[in-house]
């Protein structure tokens, strides 16, 4: 589903490169987890998928279903089923959650050629959805984010992947500033997405959110390489013995 | 200036342009100065600002200027002990340079000499048809000191300028150089005995990654005028920190013009106005952000009791190609009695899109739940509005790295409030 | 940077010209010898069946004009305006005065239709919106549309003269006089009398004095004591006579304890010309009583060159006369090459309350200085000042406004907030408050930013499949939605999209 070629970027503003010569297959059905130390390039390869222009690739190649997504802006990036979960989801002041929910499905249905909602279902979806998570109704009609505390910015955005029933989820640091409670209801909501034409790529610093969300491959980046690639247990062994020695290992 | 006719000349006007004429033969400078100084007097022929002059809004010159007292040269000032123990003190007493003192790293030079030399013309004559304080001091200017700080200088003590009037009219400069990767602090004393006519127009180069502290501290009898003009340039990655303190005067106008002209360079602003009395105190600030990637914050407290009136204008500018520009302006009131006004006009004029600008202005009264709280813990009602008032005021001082100077400001404040609280 | 540049190309390529109301009506029109003089005056009041008081009162504030300045304080630059070069009265031959509904000329209505505001009342009433099934959706309405959806009585001022009132007979049943400023000079002359120009004196300033002077038509609203208005009152101007200036005069009045919400919108044709606009309004709210005046400007801005388009030179003014009383304006400023406007409050009365509420979007060339005045004279008065301004292409968007505490307006209370929003390089936003406080009660509380659209959030909205234009816009309104609240429902939806409108093309 997701095949990164020798990827090289750098950051548009001071030309400082960040990923330098990534590879990395993920595929369909799978669950795939990307650790490393802070400063490796783990924000950076989730902003460079979903497209962001603070960053050029320089080289390389990103293939989603065998095609470049690299001339693709970041909507474009969405309709076609990429979704990113961010570490800081940004605040957007005036524009309720719900509104937002509908514009965002809407837009996408509208891409792929489907007729928008009606108001009705959905409302059902909505409903549905945030039932599983936990969520209050009364918070979709504050603005998105705003005011929002940092487990319910989280759930908000394991909320919008659920009703845009993305094909790649990427999760930036899903699990920073969750308590256990709001991680095991994050980690349920990710979980209830396997699906066997659904890849997901899980960006952690800790092994924690990996004992919910169990992945069928673990990938180490330092200095934006993959340097390392295993099962579940290689993020045990990160776990007990921390990344000095898989660095050291690949040096 | 004011750009309308006037129909008739105020007494002050008048005594202004006939002082010139007297003065005219005492004033040092070549040729250039005086042709410097005709312009300026003849931008003051025009009339003194009125309301109707846009920076002058809240500030009628014209109307509040109503008397001007005559030179007096038989007048001398009386150095004050400096602010901090041990600096170096250059003083003009009621408008003369006393002997300069050696300072390591800077050389002092005279501004009745610099007047002379050939080179100090362009530094003269009204910026623009409202600078009646650049005209008034270009067209009377007759000393002042200028220091050149050389470049990788770091002053141990703060050098302080005193300007210490003794009645008449007193109208002097302080300039300064500053070299490149200098630390310094400059101290500038206003004060005196007199009801003197008192102009000073301040010029500051801050070169490329120096860090300066300019402290204002403006204590004149309330029976004098001030009319100050600080004007400064910063440069590439350099700091400029301006304080200001205004504790006198019956009429005072304190102008601050900052040009930020080198990409990364940064501007601070801290001002408390304590006004008593029946007074009106002026503090009128434009800041000009000309290049990408510089900041700029400033934040004046003030606090007014008896009958006097306040103004704080603040203006930022960010020019065209000033992208990135981070700029915030705060303006705080505690007005203290029912017959003290202020007026506050804190401006943004943007012109550049990828900006954070903002500011933020307040009146208000002390706050009740603090007050309440303190009296509930038994302190008397008058000593909690002290204790509230004074923090209001601290908060600004103390954000000054020099303890010295936090201390010896803090005791200004103190005695502000033992005779005025 | 590329962004800027790209910015900057995107901005060059501006289409102004999607001004959907600038088609003109091909109608004969009669039409006052261009110029302006005493003798002007007299042939507007004799057209008009003025009675001699009113025109004494044209002709004092004519010589009182004469003696006056154009004001130059406003950040607007235009050439010098020629005022003998404006028709001070046009009027559709077929009509010089508002009649019966069967007797407007039908090229008219035509062109009211097409404006999208029904006049004949049966039509309306036939078109009351039903009831949606309730939606939990923000702006999730039926129509767009408050003229052909809702009732509205509507007061249509074509060029000078008001072609008809609707509904008159039915707010006349709930004691509410609601007729053109013409009328009411004639039927009512005493509430005139006793009203006009008591909170904008004749020679307040320039444009409102030339107004008195040269006044051709507007509303009239006399809402008695204790009555809500039954329905929501609204003007629509049209200017459509070449070469002509629309001065009209609204008067609105609520005795204590009345209620009226009152909308006003305005359009014009696409023409090479600048063309002058010059209004006074004037609101009085006794105790107890509340006005809301909302308005949606939409004068033609001119071309993609600047060229062309309205010079909206405006006084409107509310006096909260009694106690407890509250005046509101809620404004969305999109229209007019030059916007200039400044409607306030005077919070004369105990516990009164001042409101305004502003959106002003400029594009192209147009040039808006706006803002509001809010005077605390009473005790305990109140007051709240929301502005947001978004600055497009190169143009100049300035908010201006000043609130002051007077001896006596002990507890005066406001809290000032306004925000600009720059998109593009080439335009400017600037924020000039004045505020005075001479109670040591006030309490004021003053916050401005300026910013643009974050990246990081275009980015985030754009991740969710929400395309570039779209996103922004998104934006856009989520940074008004504070303003879009106050406005009626109907007409809230309408503004939404007039802004977006304006706003097209400017986004890169």
């Amino acid at each position: 589903m997701l095949e990164i070629k020798n990827l090289h970027a750098r950051i548009v503003e001071d030309g400082t490169e960040i990923i330098r010569g990534l590879n990395l297959t993920v595929n369909a059905g799978e669950v795939a987890a990307i650790m490393g130390p802070n400063g490796s390039g783990k924000s950076t390869l989730s902003y460079i998928l979903a497209g962001k222009e603070d960053y050029d690739v320089t080289e390389g190649d990103i293939l989603y279903n065998g095609e470049s997504i690299l001339e693709m802006d970041p909507a474009e990036r969405a309709a076609a089923g990429i979704f990113l979960a961010f570490q800081y989801p940004m605040e957007i002041p005036g524009v309720a959650t719900m509104e937002f929910l509908k514009v965002a499905m809407n837009e996408q249905r509208k891409a792929r050629g489907e007729e928008p909602l009606k108001v009705p279902e959905l409302l059902k979806r909505v409903k549905a959805a945030s039932a599983t998570l936990q969520m209050d109704m009364g918070m979709l009609k504050r603005p998105l984010n705003v005011g929002f505390s940092g487990g319910e910015k989280k759930r908000a955005e394991i909320l919008q992947m659920k009703l845009l029933e993305p094909k790649l989820c990427v999760m930036d640091e899903t699990d920073s500033g969750l308590d256990i409670d709001a991680l095991k209801v994050v980690a349920d909501g990710v979980n209830s997405l396997r699906a066997p034409d659904r890849a997901i790529v899980v960006i952690t610093h800790y092994q924690r959110l990996l004992e919910y969300i169990v992945p069928d491959a673990v990938h180490v980046l330092y200095k934006g390489q993959v340097i390392k690639s295993g099962d579940k247990s290689l993020a045990l062994e990160l776990e007990a013995n921390g990344y000095a020695g898989v660095i050291g290992e690949a040096a | 200036m004011n750009m309308h006719a006037q129909p008739q000349s105020t007494p002050a006007e008048t005594a202004l342009i006939d002082a010139f004429g007297e003065r005219l033969s005492h004033l040092p400078g070549d040729g250039e100065v005086a042709l410097k100084r005709d312009q300026s007097v003849e931008a003051l022929k025009r009339g003194l600002p009125t309301r109707r002059i846009e920076t002058w809004h809240y500030t009628d010159l014209r109307r509040l200027l109503t008397a001007v007292p005559e030179f007096d040269a038989t007048l001398a000032g009386k150095p004050a002990a400096p602010l901090i123990e041990g600096s170096p003190v250059l003083a003009l007493l009621n408008g003369v340079a006393a002997r300069p003192v050696a300072i390591e790293g800077v050389d002092v030079e005279r501004i009745s000499e610099k007047l002379g030399d050939g080179t100090y013309a362009p530094a003269l004559g009204p910026q623009g048809a409202d600078d009646a304080i650049g005209a008034l001091n270009s067209a009377f200017v007759a000393d002042g000191w200028l220091l050149n700080i050389a470049d990788g200088t770091v002053l141990d003590k703060p050098i302080e300028l005193q300007n210490v009037q003794a009645g008449g009219q007193v109208h002097a400069r302080l300039a300064a150089k500053v070299g490149a990767g200098v630390t310094a602090t400059i101290v500038e004393r206003q004060t005196g005995s007199g009801d003197a006519l008192v102009s000073c127009v301040d010029n500051v180069v801050v070169g490329d990654g120096s860090h300066v502290t300019w402290v204002i501290v403006q204590e004149q009898p309330e029976s004098a005028t001030h009319l100050g003009q600080f004007n400064a340039w910063i440069g590439k990655d350099a700091k400029l920190t301006l304080f200001f303190m205004n504790a006198g005067g019956r009429l005072v106008r304190q102008e601050i013009r900052v040009a930020a002209k080198g990409e990364g360079s940064d501007f601070q602003l801290r001002g408390v106005n304590l006004l008593s009395g029946d007074t009106h105190t002026d503090v009128t600030m434009v800041l000009d952000h000309e290049v990408p990637h510089t900041g700029s914050r400033e934040i004046v407290r003030n606090v007014v009791t008896g009958k006097a009136k306040g103004v704080f204008q603040g203006r930022i500018n960010v020019h065209q190609y000033a992208q990135k520009t981070d700029a915030k302006m705060a303006c705080n009131t505690l007005l203290l009695s029912d017959d003290g006004e202020f007026s506050t006009k804190p401006e943004l004029e943007i012109f550049a899109d990828d900006v954070q600008c903002g500011h933020g202005a307040t009146v208000t009264e002390i706050d009740h739940g603090h007050l309440f709280y303190l009296m509930a813990r038994g302190v008397s009602e008058k000593s909690a509005r002290g204790l509230l008032v004074k923090a209001f005021l601290a908060e600004v001082i103390e954000e000054l790295e020099d303890e010295q100077l936090v201390e010896a400001l803090e005791a200004k404040l103190d005695r502000w409030f033992a005779t005025h609280g | 940077m590329p962004a800027v540049q790209d910015t900057i190309d995107r901005v060059r390529k501006i289409d102004v010209d999607q001004y959907k109301y600038g088609f003109e009506t091909t109608i004969e029109s009669e039409k006052a010898p261009k110029g302006l003089s005493e003798e002007i005056i007299r042939f507007i009041s004799a057209k008009k069946n003025e009675p001699d008081w009113m025109l004494e009162w044209r002709l004092e504030a004519y010589r009182r004009w004469l003696t006056l300045e154009e004001p130059t304080w406003a950040r607007v630059e235009h050439p010098k305006i020629d005022f003998q070069d404006v028709h001070y009265y046009a009027a559709p031959k077929t009509q010089s005065g508002p009649t019966s509904l069967d007797e407007v000329d039908p090229e008219l209505l035509r062109t009211y239709e097409k404006l999208g505001i029904p006049l004949k009342e049966q039509e309306i009433l036939a078109g009351v919106r039903k009831q949606e099934e309730p939606s939990e959706l923000n702006g999730e309405l039926a129509s767009d549309n408050i003229y052909q959806s809702g009732r509205v009585a509507v007061d249509a001022v074509f060029d000078s003269v008001s072609v008809v009132t609707t509904f008159k007979a039915e707010l006349a049943k709930a004691g509410v006089i609601f007729c053109s400023i013409s009328e009411a000079i004639r039927e009512h002359p005493d509430l005139v009398r006793k009203y006009l120009a008591s909170v904008v004196p004749i020679s307040d300033n320039f444009y409102a004095t030339l107004n008195s002077a040269v006044f051709t038509d507007g509303s009239f609203v006399f809402v008695p004591k204790g009555v809500r208005c039954p329905m929501e009152l609204s003007t629509y101007f049209r200017i459509n006579e070449k070469g002509t200036g629309q001065f009209e005069r609204t008067l609105i009045i609520a005795e204590e304890g009345a209620y009226v919400s009152y909308l006003e919108g305005c359009t014009a044709p696409q023409r090479d010309e600048n063309q002058l606009h010059a209004a006074v309004v004037e609101l009085i709210a006794l105790d107890d009583a509340e006005i809301k005046y909302s308005t949606v400007q939409n004068w033609y801005p001119g071309d993609a060159d600047g060229k062309g388009g309205i010079y909206n030179f405006v006084t409107k003014r509310g006096d909260c006369r009694g106690d407890r009383s509250k005046i509101s304006w809620t404004q969305v400023e999109t229209g007019s090459a030059i916007t200039w406007k400044y409607p306030s409050c005077i919070l004369r009365g105990d516990d009164s309350q001042g409101e305004f509420y502003s959106i002003a979007v400029s594009n192209g060339y147009q040039q808006i200085d706006s803002g509001t005045k809010m005077i605390h004279l009473g005790k305990n008065t109140k007051s709240r000042i929301i502005s947001k301004g978004i600055a497009a292409g190169f143009s100049q968007n300035t908010y201006r406004g000043q609130v002051s505490a007077h001896r006596k307006a002990t507890n005066a209370r406001n809290f000032t907030n306004c925000d600009s929003l720059l998109i593009g390089d080439q335009c400017g936003a600037h924020t000039v408050p004045y505020m005075e406080a001479k109670n040591a009660t006030a309490q004021f509380e003053h916050e401005a930013t300026t910013s643009k659209i974050s990246e990081d959030q275009k980015f985030y909205v754009m991740q969710r499949g929400i395309p570039e234009e779209e996103a922004i816009a998104l934006i856009v309104n989520g940074f008004v939605k504070d303003v879009i609240q106050e406005l009626p429902m109907e007409f809230a939806v309408e503004a939404q999209k007039l802004i977006n409108i304006s706003l097209e093309g400017s986004v890169g």
